[in-house]
C-alpha cells in the first residue's frame, strides 16, 4: 500500500465538529474550585453585575465528573497538590483549565526564597490553557479569560478586542 | 449537645468531607465517622491553604508584610490591615493624625459590611437558598466600588500605612457612603428580614441548631458573633478600645439563645450597627493630613508587643516580638476562626449532617485565615 | 481591688518573691515571676515568666482567675540557643485585662507539659507549636501536625531552617 495520505476516516465529520466546539464554548460548565482569593472574585463573576451567565457559564457543578472546565482560583499547597491532580484526572475529556490570579500561574506572591509549601503555578501539575494574571483578577478579567477559552476552542472570538482610545 | 438516639459506635463509617466542597468556604477537610446521617467523631483537618505568612514576616521588612496581611482574611482585608498597623505603631511609638484614624474606621466599618453581606449570602448558599446570593452581592458590588474608588483594589485592600493611610478621601466618596447607608437601611427590613430572616424554612433550619455555651467559648477562646450569639459580652471596639471607637455610639448586639439562630441575629445587628459608626465618622470627620510621621526605616525597640482588633470573625491578634532589627524577629497571627472552628468537633457530635454544615456556616469560617 | 491586683496576688503562692521592674523587655538576666507591662505600649498587662514545670500551675491560677487562652505562639531564640513558648490569656468580657506568660526551653530538648487538660483551646495551638518549632508537648491527646503535611520531616519556623 505504501505512504498514501489517507483519511482517517472515510466520512469526514468537519462541520460537526465545528457545531460541537460551538456547543462546547458557549456552554462551559465550570467546577467549584475557589481555592482562596480569588474565589471571591469568581463568585462576583457570578453575581448579577458581571454575569458569567451570558456565556453559559453559570452552572458550577461541586463534582469534577460533570463539569468542562477547571478554573484553579487561588494557591495550590503541596498538602492539596495530589487532590488537584486527582480531581483533574475525574474530568472527562474534552476538559480544559484556566489559571486564575497570580498564585496559579506561578505561586504570585509566594514565590519566594523561603517558600516551603506553595507549588509555584498549576501548569506544574497538569497542562494549562488559558492563564488569567492578576491579584485577584477582576471579574471583567475572568470575563475575558472565558472568551479567550472559547477563542481557543471555536477558532472565533465572541466580541472584537475593544480598542484604546 | 443532646443526642437523640443511641448512636452506634461499631456500626461506623468514614466520610470524608472535602477539601474541594461547596460548603466548606475554602479548602477545609472534615472527617466525619458516621452512624447512618449522625456524625459520631468530626476532625477537622486544616493546612490546604497554608501559605507560610508568618514565615514571610521574618523574611521581609515590617512595610513588605502589609500585602500579607490581606490575603489572610480577603473578606475584611482593612481590620487585618489595621491590625498590623496598630501593633506596628505601638511598637515604633508612631502618631496617627485624627482625620486618618476616622477614614481607618469608616473603610473597616464599610469592609465589616462588605464581610457579613457575603456570609449571609454563602450561608444561605449552604442551607439550599441561591436568590440572597444576587441580592446580597448586589449591596457589596456598591460597597466595593465605594472602597475601590479610595484604595484602588476591589478585595485584598493594602490601603493602610504605618502613620496613618496613603489615599484621601473625597466628597463624591462621602456622598457615595451616605446614600449606600440609606440604600441598605431601607433594603434591610424587605429583603433581608421579610424575605430570609422571617422564612419558616431557614427558621426550622437553624433554630436551636449548634449549641454552643458560653463555657465552651472560654475553654476553646471563641470570640466573635460566636461568642456574643452565646451572651457573652465581648467586642475588642468595646473592651480594648482602639483607634477612634470611644467616640461612637454604638451598641454590641448579644444574644444568649447559643444557636446558630442567635449567631445569625447577631452578625444582622452588627451591620446596623457598622451603619451607625459610620454615619457618625463621616458627621464627625475632620480635617487635616492622612499621614503621620513614621521613618524610612522601621527599627522599633526591642520586645514583646501585642495588639487586638475586632474583626468581622473575633478578635485577631498580632503577637509581635522585635530584636531592634528591621525585619521582625518573630510574628505570631492569632487567627479568630482557628479557634472558633476548634470547638467544631465537640458540638458537632450527635447532629445530623445536615445540621452539622448549617452549623458550619453560621461559624463564618474563611480557612486562608486558619491556615495562615 | 481591680482585676489586675486579684491576678497578681493569685500567682503569689507560685511566685513568692516579688519583682520589680518594667516587662515584656528582655532582661539580660531575669528570674520566674511577675512583672506589671504598659498595655498601651505592649498590649499585655502582666509579665509571668515561669518555668516548663510550672506551667500547667499557672494555667489553672489562669482558669480559676476565669481567662481564656488567646493564643500559644513559640520564639526561636538562635544565640542564646533557647525554644521560648508563649502563652496569652485574656478576658472574655468585664474588666480587661491580658496576662503574658513565657517559658524557655533549651533549644536541643523542647519538652514543655501541655495545658489541654486545662484549656481545650491548647489542643490545636500546641499542635501548631509543635508543627512549627517542634516543640514536643507531654500529655497532648494528639500531637500530630497540623499545618503542614503530615509527612513532613522539617520545622520551618526554625530560625536555621532553609527550604
Amino acid at each position: 500500500m505504501g505512504e498514501e495520505n489517507l483519511p482517517s476516516s472515510i466520512v469526514q465529520f468537519a462541520q460537526l465538529d465545528k457545531l460541537l466546539n460551538l456547543g462546547r464554548a458557549n456552554s462551559l460548565w465550570p467546577m467549584t474550585f475557589g481555592l482562596a482569593c480569588c474565589a471571591i472574585e469568581m463568585m462576583c463573576t457570578g453575581g448579577s453585575r458581571y454575569d458569567i451567565s451570558r456565556f453559559g457559564a453559570e452552572v458550577f457543578r461541586p463534582s469534577p465528573r460533570q463539569s468542562d472546565v477547571m478554573i484553579v482560583a487561588g494557591t495550590i499547597n503541596k498538602k492539596l497538590e495530589l487532590a488537584v491532580k486527582t480531581l483533574y484526572d475525574q474530568m472527562p475529556e474534552p476538559k480544559w483549565v484556566i489559571a486564575m490570579g497570580n498564585c496559579a500561574i506561578s505561586g504570585g506572591p509566594f514565590k519566594v526564597k523561603e517558600n516551603y509549601n506553595v507549588v509555584e503555578g498549576a501548569d506544574k501539575l497538569f497542562p494549562v490553557d488559558v492563564y488569567i494574571p492578576g491579584c485577584p483578577p477582576r471579574p471583567e478579567a475572568l470575563l475575558e479569560g472565558i472568551m479567550t477559552l472559547e477563542e481557543k476552542i471555536t477558532g472565533k472570538r465572541r466580541w472584537p478586542r475593544v480598542q484604546a482610545g | 449537645m443532646t443526642v437523640p438516639i443511641h448512636l452506634r459506635h461499631d456500626e461506623t463509617f468514614v466520610l470524608n468531607l472535602g477539601p474541594q466542597h461547596p460548603a466548606t468556604h475554602g479548602v477545609l477537610r472534615v472527617k466525619l465517622t458516621m452512624d447512618g446521617e449522625y456524625i459520631v467523631k468530626a476532625e477537622p483537618v486544616l493546612g490546604y491553604i497554608h501559605r507560610m505568612h508568618e514565615k514571610l514576616a521574618e523574611a521581609g521588612s515590617f512595610a513588605q508584610f502589609m500585602p500579607n496581611t490581606a490575603r489572610m482574611d480577603y473578606l475584611h482585608a482593612l481590620a487585618f490591615n489595621h491590625g498590623w498597623a496598630l501593633v506596628v505603631e505601638k511598637s515604633a511609638g508612631i502618631e496617627v493624625p485624627e482625620r486618618a484614624e476616622y477614614i481607618r474606621v469608616i473603610t473597616v466599618e464599610l469592609n465589616r459590611i462588605a464581610s457579613h453581606l457575603l456570609w449571609w449570602a454563602a450561608f444561605l448558599l449552604d442551607l439550599g437558598g441561591f436568590t440572597p446570593l444576587l441580592y446580597a452581592f448586589d449591596d457589596r458590588e456598591k460597597v466595593i466600588d465605594l472602597l475601590e474608588r479610595v484604595t484602588g483594589s476591589r478585595l485584598t485592600y493594602c490601603y493602610m500605612r504605618f502613620g496613618g493611610v496613603y489615599n484621601d478621601i473625597d466628597d463624591e466618596f462621602i456622598a457615595g457612603t451616605r446614600d449606600f447607608i440609606k440604600r441598605l437601611r431601607g433594603r434591610m427590613p424587605s429583603l433581608y428580614h421579610d424575605l430570609v430572616t422571617h422564612n419558616i424554612i431557614l427558621i426550622k433550619r437553624i433554630k436551636d441548631i449548634g449549641i454552643i455555651t458560653p463555657e465552651q467559648c472560654r475553654r476553646y477562646g471563641a470570640t466573635g458573633p460566636v461568642a456574643r450569639g452565646s451572651g457573652i459580652n465581648y467586642d475588642v471596639r468595646k473592651n480594648e478600645p482602639y483607634s477612634v471607637y470611644p467616640e461612637f455610639d454604638f451598641d454590641v448586639p448579644v444574644f444568649d439563645e447559643c444557636d446558630s439562630m442567635a449567631r445569625y441575629m447577631v452578625r444582622m445587628h452588627e451591620m446596623e450597627q457598622s451603619l451607625r459608626i459610620i454615619e457618625q465618622a463621616l458627621d464627625k470627620l475632620p480635617d487635616g493630613p492622612v499621614m503621620g510621621k513614621a521613618p524610612k526605616v522601621l527599627k522599633p525597640d526591642a520586645g514583646y508587643y501585642y495588639s487586638a482588633v475586632e474583626t468581622a470573625r473575633g478578635s485577631l491578634g498580632h503577637r509581635l516580638i522585635c530584636d531592634g532589627g528591621k525585619n521582625p524577629y518573630k510574628l505570631k497571627l492569632r487567627s479568630p476562626t482557628f479557634s472558633n472552628l476548634s470547638l467544631y468537633g465537640e458540638v458537632a457530635e450527635g447532629m445530623l449532617l445536615a445540621d452539622a454544615l448549617a452549623f458550619m456556616g453560621s461559624l463564618d469560617l474563611v480557612i486562608p485565615e486558619i491556615d495562615r | 481591688m481591680n482585676m489586675l491586683e486579684k491576678t497578681q496576688a493569685a500567682f503569689a503562692e507560685l511566685f513568692p518573691q516579688a519583682e520589680a521592674g518594667e516587662g515584656a523587655t528582655e532582661a539580660a538576666t531575669r528570674q520566674p515571676g511577675v512583672l506589671r507591662t504598659d498595655p498601651a505600649r505592649h498590649g499585655s498587662h502582666l509579665d509571668v515568666l515561669c518555668g516548663p514545670d510550672q506551667v500547667v500551675a499557672v494555667a489553672r491560677i489562669m482558669d480559676r482567675e476565669g481567662y481564656f487562652l488567646e493564643a500559644v505562639s513559640g520564639v526561636d531564640w538562635l544565640e542564646k540557643q533557647q525554644l521560648e513558648i508563649i502563652y496569652d490569656y485574656n478576658r472574655l468580657g468585664g474588666e480587661h485585662c491580658r496576662v503574658m506568660v513565657r517559658t524557655q526551653v533549651p533549644r536541643s530538648e523542647p519538652v514543655v507539659p501541655s495545658v489541654s487538660a486545662v484549656f481545650p483551646a491548647a489542643d490545636w495551638h500546641e499542635r501548631e507549636t509543635f508543627d512549627f518549632y517542634g516543640v514536643h508537648f507531654q500529655d497532648h491527646p494528639n500531637l500530630i501536625r497540623i499545618l503542614l503535611p503530615e509527612d513532613a520531616d522539617f520545622h520551618p519556623l526554625l530560625k536555621d531552617f532553609t527550604p
